[in-house]
């Protein structure tokens, strides 16, 4: 087993509680912490001189563990520990044999390849990890472009006089949004997004700059989707069919928009990519908030029957809404649009098969 | 047997049409019957008596081999008996002996999945420019051997794969009889999941109550009804799991006659469609409609007798297309319909 090096160890033991806690919100930051974190691991892990890349696969790995069974919901911490096994399951394809076998250089004397190897042993340990850690920065960094290299694409998908619908608040969505309108002028609709109501905050945000904003509730979304020429969402994960986790509310203008026939576009950075099936979607994949948020404490205490105490009354709070891929018309992600049966193509490019399951 | 007399009677015109439905259910009974018949013999030099039909005919009855192992199985003893010098030689021995088994039953997708895999294999490994024969022969025959154990090992995958997506309480819709798909169902029983399975009655060949025989062993309840009777279940089902004969390059499925309905039903009320398929079925086909698959005959016994002028269309299978599946489970992971092809082009090229 690997020994535990005290000095990552408390980080990774602070991000696993903060998780569990919930105090990590949003698939962004979860993604970066994640990143940042595991490049910490890996500079601080003491690799032996055989078999390098399969002790940094197994710290990472379980790392990982620690993160998901910690949140399972922040399924992109899951995408992150993930996605740095696979660059290193082709760096371990990329080592020539002799560092990994130190038997072979003693077989092989004639080989001066190998002779020059073997010595320069330490040298090559310290470009795997240089290379792992290299990787994990250029992963940051596209983490912080990725808004950038979505928004680019917002001329292509929003025309000119289009009504815009959405749920909520997302970022992404927002830099989409105002990129469009350094050229064009549309509408935008904004469905407040209950309980939590982002989509107030959403609606200030583009208000301030300049773009017309209409707030409606979410029971009003069947009743505007006939007005509506697009409806544009960000997505907090996809899975490995193509489908969506979103915040709540999600799957109802979902199916508002197949009704009427409006093109569901969702934004979602490659990071959000999951390579995991959703059997059993609405329970497994979801998140319980606090029922405080729908019903006040007090009004809920009137539920409670007299004298027994016992629960009439239920208040449930899910975080996600899990919208089937054959609702959505493309993804726009970092790297262009793509269609919801593409999904695996993708997984398949950052995602080595043994990653599936990390258990 | 009352059946016999119905057999005979087909069997001439079957013959005619190339042998396939009286020989399959001879051979069908006598598997059932647990018999085993003599192997042939094996000699090492010249045998002139050798067939490569009869070889996989021995292996198509052991009880648990897939119709494609037992075609590897038995190309596997060609290489064993050949005389061939060369690599290039082998080769086309095998080549003959893949075309002598594709004709002697054309209708059979996975027989000839299984023949193509194999000699796409082999054409790989003589690439790689075995200069001893021998060894090159003896790498081929160590992996035919292998296939066997490749084709329990893929079951087992695609149990484990499976069960997760069965879950405490659900019904599920089965059609056909498939091992894999009896593998699936019994693992995830075994690991404690409590569902039930509603089974059609499968005509003409009855399949229906051979699994039900066999989920009744496992402990799973089970609710036997009528082909006719699946859009009258589906509102209580929650999914659909069937097998597949073979998996086509759309990703589609061919399988047993009346998978094609249940799909569709089952789509139409937005319950999930899910195929359980080992990876040796995916065959180089591609469908546009039904009439594009190859003729296959099976005879149907019908209780009231048939008038003389109507016809009988009695195929025994169709093709399911993909955008009525959800899922395949396949011993190369969780596939998408649309994944297939990518997988395909892996396997083939």
């Amino acid at each position: 087993m690997i020994a535990a090096m005290p000095d990552y160890q408390a980080a990774v033991d602070d991000f696993v509680t903060r998780l569990r806690r919930r105090q990590v919100e949003g698939s962004l930051i979860t993604a970066k912490l994640t990143a940042e974190l595991l490049r910490q691991v890996v500079s601080h892990q003491r690799l032996p001189n055989v078999g390098q890349a399969a002790v940094l696969i197994d710290v990472v790995k379980s790392v990982g563990l620690r993160m998901i069974a910690a949140n399972p919901i922040a399924i992109a911490a899951a995408n992150r520990s993930a996605l740095r096994a696979p660059s290193l399951h082709n760096l371990l394809e990329s080592i020539p044999d002799p560092v990994k076998t130190p038997e072979a250089p003693a077989a092989s004397v004639g080989d001066s390849d190998s002779k020059s190897r073997s010595g320069d042993r330490n040298s090559v340990s310290w470009k795997l990890k240089h290379n792992v850690i290299e990787g994990i920065t250029e992963l940051l960094q596209d983490l912080d472009d990725y808004h950038t290299h979505v928004a680019e694409q917002a001329l292509e998908h929003i025309h000119q006089n289009e009504v815009i619908l959405t749920l909520g608040r997302s970022r992404s969505l927002l830099k989409f949004l105002l990129e469009a309108k350094k050229k064009r002028s549309f509408q935008v609709v904004v469905a407040e997004g209950a309980p939590r109501y982002q989509g107030h905050t959403l609606a200030k945000e583009l208000a301030e700059k300049g773009l017309q904003t209409t707030v409606i509730t979410d029971s009003a979304v069947f009743a505007m989707i006939s007005r509506v020429n697009m409806v544009i969402i960000g997505a907090h994960a996809v899975m490995a069919n193509g489908g969506v986790l979103a915040p709540v509310g999600m799957h109802m203008v979902a199916l508002a928009a197949r009704r009427h026939a409006v093109p569901f576009v969702v934004l979602a950075g490659v990071h959000k990519l999951c390579p995991q099936y959703p059997h059993k979607p609405y329970t497994l994949l979801n998140d319980m908030k606090s029922p405080a948020e729908v019903v006040e404490f007090g009004e809920l205490s009137e539920c409670f029957a007299a004298g027994t105490g016992d629960h009439t009354t239920y208040v449930v709070n899910p975080t996600f809404d899990y919208i089937p891929p054959d609702l959505v018309s493309i993804f726009i992600t970092d790297t262009g649009g793509h269609n919801p049966s593409y999904v695996y193509r993708l997984i398949a490019e950052y995602y080595s098969p043994e990653d599936y399951f990390l258990q | 047997m009352k059946a016999d007399k119905a057999v005979e009677d087909v069997g001439e015109s079957a013959k005619v049409a190339g042998g396939v439905t009286f020989e399959w259910l001879r051979q069908a009974e006598d598997a059932s019957l647990l018999t085993t018949p003599a192997r042939p013999t094996a000699t090492d030099h010249g045998d002139s008596s050798f067939s490569v039909i009869e070889e996989f005919n021995y292996w198509r009855m052991q009880p648990d081999l897939a119709e494609a192992v037992a075609a590897i199985k038995a190309l596997t003893a060609v290489i064993r008996r050949s005389q061939a010098s060369t690599m290039m030689g082998l080769e086309i021995e095998l080549k003959n002996a893949s075309e002598a088994l594709k004709a002697w039953d054309e209708t059979s997708i996975p027989l000839s999945a299984g023949c193509d895999l194999f000699l796409r294999y082999v054409t790989r490994t003589t690439a790689l420019e075995y200069e001893d024969i021998r060894a090159g022969k003896a790498r081929l025959i160590e992996r035919g051997e292998r296939f066997g154990e490749i084709s329990q090992k893929a079951r087992r995958t695609i149990a484990m794969l499976g069960q997760d997506f069965i879950l405490n309480g659900s019904t599920i819709l089965t059609h056909g009889f498939s091992r894999v798909v009896l593998n699936l169902l019994k693992l995830a029983a075994s690991n404690g999941k409590h569902f039930n399975v509603i089974c059609t009655e499968g005509r003409p060949d009855n399949t229906g109550a051979k699994v039900a025989i066999e989920l009744l062993a496992a402990g799973i309840p089970v609710t036997l009804i009528l082909d006719s009777g699946v859009g009258y279940m589906m509102e209580k089902v929650d999914m659909l799991l069937v097998g597949a004969e073979g998996v086509v390059e759309s990703g589609g499925i061919i399988n047993y006659i009346g998978t094609f309905q249940s799909a569709l039903v089952a789509r139409s009320m937005n319950k999930p469609v899910y195929v359980a398929a080992e990876s040796y079925k995916f065959a180089r086909l591609y469908p546009l409609e039904q009439r594009d698959l190859g003729p296959s005959p099976c005879h149907v016994e019908f209780v009231e007798p048939v008038p003389e002028d109507a016809k009988v269309e009695n195929t025994a299978r169709d093709y399911t297309p993909p955008n009525y599946l959800t899922l395949l489970f396949t011993d190369l992971g969780v596939l998408t319909p649309s994944a297939v092809s990518d997988e395909l082009i892996q396997l083939y090229l």
